[in-house]
């Protein structure tokens, strides 16, 4: 159980906040409900490197890390296909060095050239570190286009490509700002052992005049449904040829969502899962294989995914997934794998509540969605759901016409 | 008006409470650390063995590591998994040099019986065939992807100039290594090195007395009944050394040295000076060579440990075509802390900073169990880290000089880059 206080300021920032008596540190937690599928379509990879900006110095600090870390503090950020998130992490008696400087860049950034000139050139950087200079690091850069044809979830949060980013201006950079870095589209989180009375105090010295600004109203293309299997197979220079199959699953609040992510831990969560089981151990045609959801809170993705053995071939492997998946879709579980995978479930989930900062940012998230009590319901849902459930959402979801299948063959002499 | 230029008034940490775990005996040397006191259901266990890499020749430490719960006369790898994961246990095995370990997260109700399955697989694993084989198969595929990692190349290039003075602590894994192994060799390995090679057993979770005197009985058969020996006088091969990866975009960067651990006198304050140089956002390196050049994405310094001696380690990932320059702000970096004096914001900040981490690392039953496992290592008590907490707040820019000039010249480096 995570216990909050909400609030909400009059320029519509969202606050919650959570008390940890146990702890000497705090959490300062910032969501703006901005993410990579908000960019223009010639504009991608905007929203991460905009993340990037945010440590440049805002309008009255001319750096964001220095006071946090003179006040015994660290942060960081990240940046989805939905939401940016800003974290600090300090001791709980400087909490109010990390609220001076968040409400700070929540007000307006510095703008300076040299900070957009320096971290186009560290995006360009990790781009080239963490897509194109590692063996499959480019899958999502061509998996994304092959399963989603309109939705701007067919472009990666790094960006389609290289060029965007290398022609991003200061005024790209000030319009985004302005759209999407305001308290109507931001949800705070204060965590730590303090009193609310003084919480809101705080919050409301230092966010209380920023601007409003207008709210952004999201309208993205929707994705069509998808009718036909989608195959893509591309050669690179990798040790082993590989794939990863992508079927379409529903929104982060359809009823099936938490279905069909246990769904995916019954088909590849571990080496008790029927992939690895069945596919690896007993028919020895992968070197590895697992099956997770992508948790987008639009219409998502189920990805299994792995590497085939020295001499099986695509075609060998795909007849055998389809096999398995018919027997998935013919048959419940039975209840002691159920089990097992709830008691999986329930360990996980009391290992990650045990973080401040992982309840901080499940708060927000909740709260994202209309609900910042769902964190505390969300257990009970996956506790009801039954073999019958799974059953029907793996009839709905594991079929041929729902798959876009990319596949990786190994080829020395592929670039 | 609200003044946002001026910032809130700071507190300082003066003090951080510093909890052990207690201590009981296993049996001779071998011990078991408990720390109770977890306000929750989880739990985590960790084996330790005196089964690390430097225990055999030919990778043999890893496989056997890698295939400890690969199957016994009675039950296949499938089953095991399936029992431990029944009971929502989630496994981690790690092997360094010197060391190997089991590790289980799971909730504490579950913690002995996953524990007697974990035991029971460990004592009588058969290192059955067609397992040992897949087991080969599938390392040798996440081995040949790694051979496509600059990142890989460049580490396994200087751990074997680090460690260029010792012949076993400088082999990696190689190719012919899945060739020579055979049933036999894990097999010698396993019983000379686990069967009695157990130094120690942590728990962490709300567990009572009795259940911790029967994991206790249960661990004791295991316990290490040997000597310990590992390396004491290591030095690295100086000089600068290019592995070469056609095709990449980046090239990666290696630049350390042998130096010492927790030991040694300096050692506190050489880690101010770490932190200064490359181990935090606002570094020296961290702020010249990607906050101002925008050459990399990371760039970090790091101290680490073994039972005799350390090391020191810068490491990044540069674009091909700025290697050269990087190179050289390293340089311009090492030599401005040798020849010119930190000044007091820089100092402040730095303390302030490791202050804040040691009270964050201090933080919740799990850290401060690591916490305490770092200076029990080395025979040394809780204590030290008061004395760390002094070092921190008395540290002089004259004394980083010192320390700059000592330990950290370019020309005792092993420079090693790859790409």
């Amino acid at each position: 159980m995570i216990k909050f206080e909400r609030f909400q300021l009059e320029n519509g920032l969202r606050v919650l906040f959570h008390k940890d008596e146990t702890t000497p540190m705090s959490v300062v937690n910032t969501l703006y409900d901005v993410g990579a599928r908000d960019e223009s379509e010639d504009k991608t990879g905007f929203a991460h490197l905009f993340e990037h900006l945010m440590f440049g110095g805002s309008v009255n600090i001319p750096e964001f890390d220095t006071p946090l870390q003179m006040a015994g503090g660290e942060n960081n950020a990240f940046t989805s296909n939905d939401i940016t998130n800003y974290y600090n992490v300090l001791p709980v008696n400087n909490i109010e060095t990390a609220l001076w400087l968040e409400s700070d860049r929540m007000l307006s950034l510095a703008f300076t050239p040299k900070s957009l000139e320096v971290q186009r050139s560290v995006v360009i950087e990790e781009f080239r570190q963490r897509y194109l200079n590692q063996p499959y690091g480019d899958v999502w850069l061509q998996l994304r286009p092959l399963a989603y044809k309109e939705h701007p979830y067919k472009w990666a949060t790094i960006g389609k490509e290289l060029e965007p980013i290398e022609n991003a201006t200061m005024e790209d950079v000030k319009a985004f700002f302005k759209k999407h870095y305001n308290p109507s589209n931001a949800i705070l989180c204060v965590a730590g052992n303090l009193e609310l009375e003084n919480v809101k105090e705080l919050v409301e010295k230092w966010y209380g005049s920023i601007p409003a600004g207008t709210k952004y109203e999201r309208n993205l293309p929707k994705e069509p449904i998808q009718r036909e299997l989608r195959e893509l197979t591309i050669e690179r220079n990798v040790p082993n040829n590989a794939f990863y199959y992508a079927f379409k699953m529903p929104d982060r609040l359809h009823p099936d969502f938490f279905t069909i992510d246990l769904l995916s831990d019954a088909l590849g969560r571990d080496k008790s899962a029927r992939l690895y089981v069945t596919l690896k151990k007993e028919q020895q045609l992968v070197a590895d294989i697992s099956a997770y959801i992508l948790g987008s809170l639009d219409e998502g993705l189920l990805v299994i995914s792995g590497k085939l053995n020295e001499g099986i071939t695509f075609k060998q492997f795909d007849n055998a997934l389809w096999a398995l998946i018919d027997e998935l879709s013919a048959n419940k579980l039975s209840d002691s794998e159920l089990d097992r995978i709830m008691i999986k479930f329930r360990t996980a989930k009391e290992f990650q509540e045990q973080g401040l900062l992982q309840r901080a940012m499940n708060l927000c998230n909740y709260e994202l969605l209309g609900d910042p009590d769902g964190v505390n319901s969300e257990s009970e849902k996956y506790h009801q759901i039954t073999t019958d459930d799974i059953l029907r959402c793996a009839k709905n979801i594991l079929t041929k016409s729902n798959c876009s299948i990319l596949n990786i063959k190994a080829d020395k002499n592929a670039k | 008006m609200l003044n946002r230029t001026i910032e809130p008034a700071l507190k300082e940490i003066d003090h951080i409470d510093f909890v052990a775990p207690k201590k009981y005996t296993v049996s001779g040397r071998t011990d078991l650390y408990h720390m109770k006191e977890v306000p929750n259901e989880t739990s985590r266990f960790e084996l330790y063995f005196d089964a690390g890499k430097a225990k055999g020749i030919d990778s043999i430490a890893g496989f056997v590591n890698g295939l400890l719960l690969s199957g016994t006369p009675d039950k296949n790898s499938i089953e095991i998994n399936s029992q431990i994961n029944a009971l929502g246990g989630f496994l981690e095995s790690g092997i360094s040099v010197e060391s190997a370990t089991i590790s289980i997260y799971c909730l504490k109700e579950n913690l002995i019986p996953i524990l007697t399955i974990i035991l029971d697989a460990i004592q009588n694993v058969a290192f059955i065939e067609k397992e040992v084989n897949e087991f080969l198969a599938d390392r040798k595929v996440g081995h040949n992807v790694s051979l496509e990692k600059v990142g890989f190349l460049a580490q396994r290039e200087f751990q074997e100039r680090l460690f260029g003075s010792n012949e076993i602590y400088s082999k990696a894994l190689k190719p012919s290594d899945f060739e020579t192994v055979s049933i036999e060799k894990l097999k010698e390995f396993h019983s000379e090195n686990y069967l009695n090679g157990l130094e120690k057993v942590v728990i962490v979770g709300d567990l009572n007395e009795s259940e911790i005197h029967s994991i206790i009985e249960a661990t004791k058969p295991f316990a290490n009944t040997k000597e310990l020996s590992f390396a004491k006088d290591l030095s690295n091969e100086r000089g600068s050394f290019a592995v070469s990866k056609e095709g990449a975009l980046q090239c990666a960067v290696r630049i350390g040295r042998i130096l010492f651990n927790k030991n040694h006198e300096d050692y506190l304050d050489f880690l101010i000076l770490n932190t200064i140089f490359g181990d935090y956002f606002g570094s020296r390196l961290m702020s010249n060579i990607r906050e101002d050049k925008g050459y990399t994405y990371g760039i970090g310094t790091m101290v680490a440990e073994l039972n005799h001696t350390g090391y020191f380690m810068i490491a990044t990932e540069v674009g091909k075509d700025v290697l050269k320059p990087t190179l050289k702000e390293v340089k311009y970096e090492l030599n401005r802390l040798q020849t010119e004096l930190v000044g007091e914001d820089e100092l402040q900040l730095v303390r302030n900073y490791m202050l804040g981490q040691l009270l964050k690392s201090a933080d919740g039953p799990y850290a401060m169990t690591d916490l305490f496992l770092s200076v029990e290592v080395h025979g040394k008590g809780l204590e030290f880290y008061n004395l760390a907490l002094s070092k921190i707040q008395n540290i002089t820019a004259e004394r980083i000089q010192e320390l700059a000039n000592k330990y950290l010249n370019w020309e005792d480096m092993s420079i090693v880059t790859a790409g």
